[in-house]
């Protein structure tokens, strides 16, 4: 299903959940692996200091080092890489978002993995050029693949679940979130269930809407769902369709928790939000820190079609 | 003695010797070699000879040890008033004294001048501002580098530096491919928010060509899609070269002056080949004041004038904004307290003092000047290449201080600081001193406050 796999990670144990579902996928496909640390933003100019993202020092960055830096990787997934021939490791300096994404794109990669951590940035991240962000935000907004994320233990791993969840916000973005689950969830034979969270978050702003006026808008929704994705779903009867409103990132982690999902895709919007977006994460970003399967950002149809 | 293997006399200039160099973590082997270097003693008189003209010789003539560029020199007051400081006292023990010993020195004189050179002066030059004869030991220092790097007293990074343009015609080791590749990348990347983005390269008669510095491509490719959009939304016809995009001169401050030339003739190759109206440098003032200013004179263009005309960036957005090219949304402006760096290159040296107060105009609100400022602000303490050399941490870190207190005393929460080597030092600074200010380029700030043309928004979903 995807022939080459990028896994990004930090080499560390909060990116260990990640790793066992990157290795796992990648024997089950056959996948070609690549194993990839950025593993430090380089500072004072065109000079060779760098700040290790792991610890924090500023290490001078030579071959030396990067020897070390892999041999530690080699360790850390000795067992895996073992078990994996088609895996290689890379590491190099760089900033993180930039060489993931780089990477990704010249080497044509069919699937990014990342693991989420919780306190990904530190107050210095704001200050390294434009957005607030995480280098999980970036990599999601501007990758061409969808990019899968693992924050919490994944109990059971790709290829053997049952319970697909895909929250739609009828964007031009969840077209492709739309693709890449229904090809997954016909191959696996699992069900799938096409979600969307009525937005009533205004009501914090004070603005309280009359219950007829959301049961309408959900009812509307259910219709539209209808309409835009059930169509495309050719010959394929394993589907739900469910509406739930409140505050869309909640809804949906409860929705996922209740049905027991074991993937989550959802659209991630390719425009640059605007700064009070920023500062709350989208939707996507929420979910990932909160659901309890992986969740898949797509936003472009490009490396879709292929699968 | 024979010449190390690291630290010699000869430039770097193969990729193999630039290898062996890089892989001496922190220069550790090529200074230790530098203690054994021998001083040819003969080809630095005939340099001399050769090269300390009448300007230079009246300068170290005529100082009439009067002190009052003690108080122009940051790193005088930064260091606590220390005499030896004193920007008089620093030129003449070295460069002075060279002369006096016709070149007759030896390596423990040699390492002192190197030191002096790059780690107590960042040839800001402002202490050329308030001679009252107008010596500029900025200028001075700058002369002693090149006689310096001809006998292999180079800081390491400074001769890694200027190898990599020797090599690469970049002050990193990208190639044309890798900058290319990025080019497309980024366009790819942004045309969503963006539709009709492009980057064209090598596109002739356009009215403007943009160069970098070569770490946009290498680390912080965003900065070119960020001048690519700018330039989109302002409707300009605009193009970068395939090659000679880079006009950064680490040559320069490492003092090889032949390294110099070569870099400055790729730029003004591309301008020959490409034959835009106008070259626009991007955020960096070393760059500007070593392509457009220094530059000709390298090259030996008769006019002293580059072969196109040349802008900084702050030039440029200062005329977008006046023209209404762009337009700022009023909403969007600057609330919080913001001040501006007056880089040395291009403001103190290259005249451009009005500029960042027209273009503060259409976007902040609470706009604070630095005292002093314009083409009496301080350098921000990491020019020179003084941020790349890491011998000279400590002393630089001291440096900082002054800067340091001008922004306190402004009490701005953002400095803006459309320079390369300002913006590292400032963040430096801030990692040292917790200063709890934010900093940025003007790019950034400009992608978030322009309105978008209509015919240019995305298309609604």
């Amino acid at each position: 299903m995807f022939k080459r796999i990028l896994f990004a990670t930090t080499a560390s144990p909060s990116c260990d959940n990640a790793a066992r579902v990157a290795f796992d996928m990648a024997k089950r496909y056959g996948s070609e692996l690549i194993v990839f640390h950025v593993l430090g933003i380089p500072s004072r100019g065109f000079s060779r200091f760098v700040t290790d993202v792991r610890t924090g020092e500023i290490v001078t960055f030579d071959d030396d080092y990067l020897g070390w830096v892999k041999e530690e990787m080699k360790n850390t997934y000795a067992i895996q890489l073992d078990m994996h021939q088609k895996s290689r490791i890379e590491a190099l300096p760089g900033v993180p978002h930039t060489e993931i994404l780089r990477a990704a794109r010249k080497r044509d990669v069919d699937l990014i993995i990342m693991g989420s951590t919780t306190r990904e940035e530190d107050d210095g991240t704001y200050t390294y050029r434009s957005a607030t962000g995480s280098t999980l935000q970036d990599v999601t907004k501007a990758a061409r693949c969808p990019v899968l994320i693992i924050g919490r233990p994944v109990a059971s791993v790709w290829g053997g679940f049952s319970n697909i969840v895909f929250g739609t916000d009828f964007s031009r973005s969840a077209d492709s979130a739309f693709l890449f689950a229904y090809k997954v969830a016909k191959t696996f034979g699992c069900t799938l269930h096409l979600f969307h969270a009525y937005d009533i978050s205004a009501i914090h702003s004070g603005k309280i809407m009359e219950q007829d006026e959301i049961e309408d808008n959900m009812i509307e929704a259910r219709e539209k769902i209808r309409k835009m994705y059930i169509p495309r779903l050719k010959g394929f009867d394993n589907y739900e369709i469910e509406i739930w409103e409140g505050i869309p990132y909640v809804e949906i982690v409860k929705f996922a928790r209740e049905n027991y999902a074991d993937l989550i895709v959802m659209a991630h919007h390719t425009r640059k939000p605007s700064s009070e977006k920023t500062l709350l994460g989208s939707t996507v970003e929420q979910v990932v820190l909160r659901a309890t399967c992986p969740v898949a950002s797509v936003n472009r149809p490009d490396k879709i079609k292929d699968i | 003695m024979p010449e190390g293997i690291f630290c010699n006399k000869k430039a770097i200039d193969t990729r193999e010797q630039l290898n062996v160099v890089l892989g001496d973590t922190g220069g550790k082997q090529y200074y230790e070699e530098m203690n054994h270097l021998d001083v040819d003693k003969d080809a630095l008189w005939a340099t001399i000879q050769k090269t300390f003209k009448s300007r230079l010789k009246t300068w170290l003539e005529i100082c009439a040890h009067c002190g009052l560029c003690a108080e122009s020199c940051y790193y005088y007051l930064a260091n606590n008033r220390d005499p030896k400081q004193v920007p008089s006292y620093k030129i003449q023990t070295t460069l002075g004294n060279l002369i006096k010993r016709k070149g007759d020195v030896d390596n423990t004189f040699m390492q002192m001048c190197m030191d002096t050179a790059f780690s107590k002066c960042s040839c800001c030059t402002r202490c050329g501002v308030y001679c009252p004869f107008g010596i500029d030991m900025g200028i001075m220092f700058g002369y002693l580098r090149g006689l310096l790097f001809s006998q292999g007293f180079t800081p390491w990074e400074m001769k890694i530096g200027s190898g990599m343009h020797r090599i690469y015609k970049a002050q990193m080791d990208v190639t044309t491919e890798d900058w290319v590749d990025t080019c497309e990348w980024m366009e790819e990347e942004w045309e969503d928010d963006y539709p009709g983005l492009k980057i064209p390269i090598d596109k002739e008669n356009a009215n403007i060509m943009y160069t970098l510095n070569a770490r946009e491509p290498k680390h912080y490719p965003q900065d070119i899609a960020e001048a690519a959009v700018l330039f989109h939304l302002a409707g300009e016809n605009w193009t970068v070269p395939s090659e000679g995009w880079e006009e950064t001169s680490l040559a320069m401050f490492a003092g090889d002056w032949q390294a110099c030339k070569m870099q400055v003739e790729n730029v003004y190759a591309a301008m020959e080949r490409l034959k835009p109206k106008r070259m626009v440098v991007t955020e960096c003032g070393h760059a500007y004041r070593a392509t457009v200013i220094e530059g000709p004179y390298w090259a030996g263009l008769k006019t002293g004038k580059p072969p196109v005309e040349s802008l900084h960036y702050v030039e440029w957005v200062a005329e977008a904004l006046r023209t209404g090219k762009l337009k700022i949304d009023p909403a969007k402006k600057i609330k919080e307290p913001v001040t501006y760096q007056d880089s040395c290159n291009y403001v103190r040296n290259g005249g451009l003092a009005d500029i960042p107060r027209e273009i503060m105009s259409y976007i902040a609100e609470d706009f604070r000047e630095m005292t002093p400022n314009r083409e009496h602000n301080f350098c921000c303490g990491g020019g020179g290449g003084l941020n790349g050399i890491g011998r000279y941490r400590e002393q630089r870190n001291i440096g900082f201080k002054v800067k340091r207190d001008q922004i306190l005393a402004t009490g701005a929460k953002l400095v803006v600081s459309p320079c390369h080597n300002c913006w590292d030092a400032i963040r430096d600074m801030e990692e040292i001193y917790h200063l709890g200010i934010k900093w940025t380029f003007l790019k950034p700030l400009l992608i978030d406050m322009v309105q978008i043309p209509e015919h240019l928004k995305p298309k609604e979903e």
